[in-house]
């Protein structure tokens, strides 16, 4: 009859969903192995989770926004290739005697992407913009800091601060100077040149269709020269698993990937490896598990020494991280100059933990549990939703166990873990991160005077030494003068051990091989650092008109 | 039961329900590992003859996993269902016995309930309560109750006008009395099957919300973050994907198939 | 007639009322708001601006006071701005003084998801017919059977895996259909049927996804449905009379097994507006779903709240003309209503 046929087709239809098409041999393009010349042209397609809100960093606040308006929009100052201050609008920049006084030399012939000229009144523009309360920018309280500001002509940009502050100069890397005559009648708060801005820098905005992808093209009034690559498009795919699916298919060019996706699959799949490429370096910023100091027992460093011991960092770092990660003994990036290299990690020492317990008033019950006054040693681990910290908090559950800790593990999604835990302080340990700038000012996050809700010290850290060192790093402008300073900081939070510092995990790069020039080893400011001068050779181009 | 054995599909739901009813019963003995025990040197490994179903990215064994996992995804379907049902029959008893204005008002609540998208209710409370296994069972409950509101009440409507109800009211029999020994027991099979299919639904809402970070938190095991776990990686670490897919696919059509044939085998018109 | 579709219609304000209610209370149920997702825990803010973002949002005002303001607003139309720092018109577009149009959120994120759930819907209510009545007609048959093991093992299967399972195996291994997204592109540069073939290759496998685990409920449905008619007097009568029995099931039985679906059709709405979130998530599609998951996260109240209150607006209409639509087509009603 006429409807005979039907089932078998619809059991296949099902069928053929469960079949995996394993490990594809594509016979790969030879063209990959070659070397090319430098031409310039071609697109570049990355993804991104989320869509930028508004591509005025000082009000967005997102990674996404800041990710795009870098390639729009110039600062002062720049970092170079070794993280050392380089000019970008300022050509060079002073400083006064007293140290309080910074007199930036704008460079000269300098234009907007829509061909106005960029003065030092688009500076001087700016700073009143992120200074003025009306403004809705979380930023704003570095350059509140500056008592007054001047251009005295379209080349000069001088500020006062009211005593020397060391960070001013890092400050002024990450201000994107914004063009006075496009945004002087308008509110910065909602308008509309936060989804159509005018830069300075490589690139400027092409289109942007909502929730779907920003595309830029490369500016010819860039101050900094012309990119090779064309065109930036960066899609945007919430889910990681379809980006990864869009990667392999060589769809995009560029994503950011994790530990397995690093050591397992790729090792694992030749066909993959010849087209795409891996890149690996240190990540800015570290986990880190962090005691409610106001709170019994952690206010007892003895207890916070031991539970330092017993959690075996490295353990973590192979387990959660593959290994690409390393231990830390201070809070700053390893390799640089901040970075105390006397301190060593506490090592994994169950036996020392015990000891230090035992010194502390705990002993083990009955049940194998550490007990003092009739109550076992047991908290929560509070933790956000993030995979990698998820599973460090397991792990950590599971050493602890081992001496006789109770550890729970509660995962709570991050707004309301901020507004119900960390404001009020209702919380015992939690596994969280700090993301680093590149100043070693950490004024907001130990300082004791940083504890009201909201602030960075929520954990309630108080220590007269520290607080002294870090008023005088804010103040210190000699570079080894500092360095001392956030040396011997390092030392004595270490030895505290307010937090124990879990690891600082790389930040992994699958890169199509069609993209050149890439650094590697990556230089200290990141292999993003030079895209600009990446390229992609003509004949490894996609073909840009009926592609995908 | 003879008729039972006669529809084959529901006789396989029913198969399928029970087995996975035991596993979860007999986690604890059948199972080869802790759940939880970490393993950092055998990492994803392939399903072996010692890790029948492989190991998760933290060395843990998927096999005990999944046995604990059914625990816990059978447990979100029961106490969700069984919060939604009760709400419903309760409610719904209300509106049928007593019509009039207070039926007209819960069938008003019903018809809001249903026109905000249900999913999207579950998911503001659920981020805004956090995440708790708890929470998500009594949102879950909360949300989904109005079904079995609309069936008691149309039940007892058609119950109402019986001769065993009216003699029962003739007899002076306390409303309670008529409601719980009459009426209720007359409306059971509808009741049944859509407590039946209330679970399969629980268990497919607890592995979305698990897919958006919003379900049954870590470390303990869930059907759905086991998949969810495993959805980055189906092209390589393809066990960690496929068994609890499977799983969660047999269980919510051994239940649907079980609620189904149910209703075919206790719908008085067949008989 | 009129007096039911008047009393329909006046309904619908005490269950608007009801609604914004339910939402805006949950709403604040949440003990974060939006300045606590917005720049929050970078070293370099302050609470004092904090502070501020709070003040500018009225957040500070107690609860009743927020609903009363908003409220006010909601009856002009005016759902307000997103908390996010975009600022953009909830609803929407709006033009600014030098004629830069900022569309809305809904207003850019209701076609996609209409479009992909209307989509969806037909393919459901298309097929489910087709499965449904072959069902009927073998009833226990090994056709019926397996018929409704298909649909149940559609509904059964967690849509995401099999979203990904399908991805890879139409889209790297065999590139036949794009992985994710709405466009190519160049979708710029493509002819008029050029865009609507790349658009329908792009929808192909979300609205396959989420059409499968529709089937289940419509098609038995239609089954049941169909099962009941088959069995009814005049049905009998008309086999009897020695009628050709296609002709029996297909134009006198299904006639009135599908009319009821205009009802479901009603209560699918919320579905229809609602989006799935997941679905949305892996095809990377800028739907109703991702916003208002979005939303939720950031405590973006006014999206969330106007999500809510248009869906919840659309579906009360959508019910009202499935009913209206019901009573016209169904002549018991419509003589019942007229009386």
């Amino acid at each position: 009859m006429y409807y005979k046929n039907i089932k078998p087709y619809l059991l296949i239809f099902l069928f053929c969903s469960f079949i995996f098409a394993c490990g594809k041999d594509n016979s790969v393009n030879t063209n990959y192995q070659n070397y090319y010349d430098k031409e310039s042209g071609g697109r570049l397609i990355n993804a991104m989770t989320g869509e930028p809100s508004n591509l005025i960093a000082m009000i967005a606040g997102d990674s996404a926004s800041s990710a795009i308006a870098n390639n729009i929009f110039n600062s002062l100052l720049k970092y170079d290739e070794s993280l050392n201050y380089a000019p970008e609008i300022a050509e060079s920049w002073s400083i006064s005697s007293n140290q309080k006084t910074i007199t930036f030399k704008i460079r000269k012939g300098l234009f907007w992407a829509d061909g106005e000229k960029l003065t030092s009144n688009d500076v001087m523009f700016t700073w009143k913009l992120v200074t003025d309360p009306k403004t809705r920018t979380p930023y704003a309280s570095d350059y509140q800091l500056v008592k007054k500001a001047s251009a005295p002509d379209p080349f000069t940009f001088v500020v006062t601060y009211e005593e020397s502050y060391a960070p001013a100069l890092d400050t002024w890397t990450a201000l994107h100077i914004l063009p006075e005559h496009l945004l002087k009648n308008e509110d910065i708060n909602s308008t509309y040149f936060s989804r159509k801005p005018v830069g300075s820098n490589y690139y400027k905005l092409d289109g942007w269709k909502s929730g779907q992808q920003v595309s830029l093209t490369s500016n010819p009034l860039s101050i900094n020269g012309k990119a090779n690559i064309n065109n930036l498009i960066s899609r945007i795919i919430p889910d990681t698993s379809s980006q990864f699916l869009e990667l392999t298919a060589d769809n995009i060019d560029l994503m950011n990937i994790n530990p397995i996706q690093f050591q397992r699959v790729f090792p694992s799949r030749k066909d993959l490896r010849n087209k795409i490429g891996l890149y690996k370096e240190l990540g800015n910023g570290y986990t880190y598990l962090g005691f409610n100091l106001k709170k019994e027992p952690f206010n007892d460093k003895r207890v916070r020494k031991a539970l330092n011991f017993a959690i075996d960092k490295n353990e973590i770092i192979k387990g959660v991280l593959l290994g690409l990660g390393e231990p830390l003994s201070s809070p700053y990036k390893p390799g640089t100059r901040w970075n105390n290299t006397k301190l060593k990690p506490y090592p994994y020492d169950s036996i020392k933990a015990l000891a230090l317990l035992n010194e502390a008033g705990y002993k083990k019950n009955k049940d194998g549990f550490l007990e003092k006054n009739g109550k076992i040693l047991q908290f929560e681990i509070l933790t956000n939703q993030n995979k990698q910290r998820e599973m460090t908090a397991v792990i950590i559950q599971r050493r602890l166990k081992e001496i006789g800790v109770d550890v729970s593990i509660r995962v709570i999604e991050w707004a309301s873990f901020i507004n119900q835990f960390i404001k009020t302080g209702d919380f015992d340990v939690v596994v969280l991160g700090w993301s680093l700038s590149l100043d070693p000012d950490q004024y907001n996050i130990w300082h004791s005077s940083q504890q009201e809700p909201g602030q960075f010290n929520f954990l309630g850290y108080k220590n007269k030494r520290v607080d002294s060192l870090l008023e005088k790093g804010r103040v210190e402008l000699d570079i080894s003068k500092r360095e001392k300073i956030y040396h011997k900081f390092s030392d004595i939070l270490l030895d505290d051990s307010p937090i124990v510092y879990l690891y600082a995990g790389y930040g992994l790069s699958a890169i199509n091989k069609r993209v050149r020039g890439i650094m590697k080893p990556s230089p200290p400011a990141g292999i993003y650092h030079n895209s600009y001068d990446w390229f992609i050779p003509k004949i490894l181009r996609r073909n840009e008109i009926s592609d995908i | 039961m003879k008729k039972f054995i006669g529809n084959s599909l529901a006789l396989a739901g029913l198969v399928i329900i029970t087995t996975v009813l035991l596993a979860a019963i007999f986690a604890p003995i059948i199972s080869p590992y802790d759940p939880n025990f970490i393993d950092i040197e055998s990492i994803l490994i392939a399903p072996t003859y010692s890790h029948i179903m492989g190991t998760d990215g933290l060395g843990r064994d998927v096999f005990s996993r999944m046995l604990y996992g059914a625990q816990i995804s059978l447990l979100v379907g029961f106490v969700a269902v069984g919060i939604s049902t009760g709400i419903g029959i309760i409610l719904g008893s209300v509106a049928g016995f007593y019509r009039g204005w207070v039926d007209s008002f819960i069938m008003r609540i019903v018809d809001i309930m249903l026109s905000i998208p249900s999913f999207f209710l579950i998911l503001a409370v659920i981020a805004f309560l956090t995440p708790s296994i708890w929470n998500i069972m009594i949102v879950i409950g909360l949300t989904s109750w109005m079904g079995v509101t609309r069936l008691v009440r149309a039940e007892f409507l058609s119950l109402k006008g019986r001769e065993f109800v009216m003699a029962s009211e003739a007899m002076g029999s306390s409303d309670i009395k008529i409601i719980v020994l009459h009426l209720l027991p007359n409306s059971m099979t509808p009741i049944i099957v859509s407590s039946v299919l209330g679970i399969a639904s629980a268990v497919l809402v607890e592995s979305g919300l698990s897919f958006l970070g919003l379900g049954v938190q870590a470390p303990t095991a869930s059907w759905g973050n086991i998949l969810t776990d495993g959805k980055e990686y189906i092209q390589f670490a393809w066990w960690l994907s496929l068994f609890p897919g499977l799983a969660i696919l047999l269980t919510v059509l051994g239940y649907n198939l079980l609620g189904e044939g149910l209703r075919d085998i206790l719908d008085p018109k067949n008989k | 007639m009129i007096s039911y579709l008047i009393k329909r219609v006046l309904w619908m304000f005490p269950m608007l009322i009801g609604i914004s209610l339910i939402s805006f209370f949950i709403m604040h149920l949440a003990p974060g708001d939006v300045t606590s997702t917005e720049a929050s825990f970078n070293p370099k803010s302050s609470e004092e601006s904090r502070q501020k973002l709070r003040e500018i949002y009225n957040l500070d005002k107690p609860v009743i006071v927020q609903y009363g303001l908003w409220i006010q607003r909601i009856s002009k139309l005016d759902f307000g701005n997103s908390f996010s720092s975009h600022q953009r018109p909830v609803l929407w577009e709006t033009k600014d003084k030098n004629g830069n149009i900022t569309k809305g959120l809904i207003q850019e994120a209701l076609p996609i998801t209409l479009l992909i759930n209307l989509l969806g819907i037909t393919v459901i209510f298309s097929i489910s017919i087709i499965l449904g009545t072959l069902s009927a007609v073998k009833q226990n048959s090994w056709v019926d059977k397996s018929i409704t093991l298909f649909v149940f093992i559609g509904f059964a299967i967690p849509g995401f895996w099999l979203a990904l399972l399908l991805m890879y195996w139409t889209g790297v291994s065999n590139q036949w259909l794009p992985i994710s997204g709405l466009h190519s592109l160049n979708y710029q540069n493509l002819t008029l049927f050029g865009q609507f073939t790349d658009l329908i290759k792009h929808l192909i496998l979300p609205v396959f996804v989420s059409s499968l685990s529709g089937l289940a409920g419509i098609s038995l449905y239609v089954r049941n449905g169909m099962l009941e008619i088959l069995n009814q007097d005049f049905i009998v009568t008309a086999r009897s009379k020695g009628l050709n029995e296609k002709k029996i099931v297909f134009v006198h039985a299904l006639k009135n097994a599908i009319l009821p679906l205009i009802t479901i059709i009603g209560l699918s709405i919320p579905g229809l507006i609602g989006g799935s979130v997941i679905s949305e998530s892996i095809f990377a599609i800028p739907g109703m779903g991702k916003l208002f998951y979005d939303s939720v996260l950031m405590r973006d109240f006014p999206v969330i709240m106007g999500i809510l209150t248009i869906g919840s607006v659309l579906t009360l209409i959508g019910n009202l003309i499935a009913d209206l639509g019901y009573a016209w087509a169904d002549p018991r009603i419509r003589k019942g209503i007229t009386k």
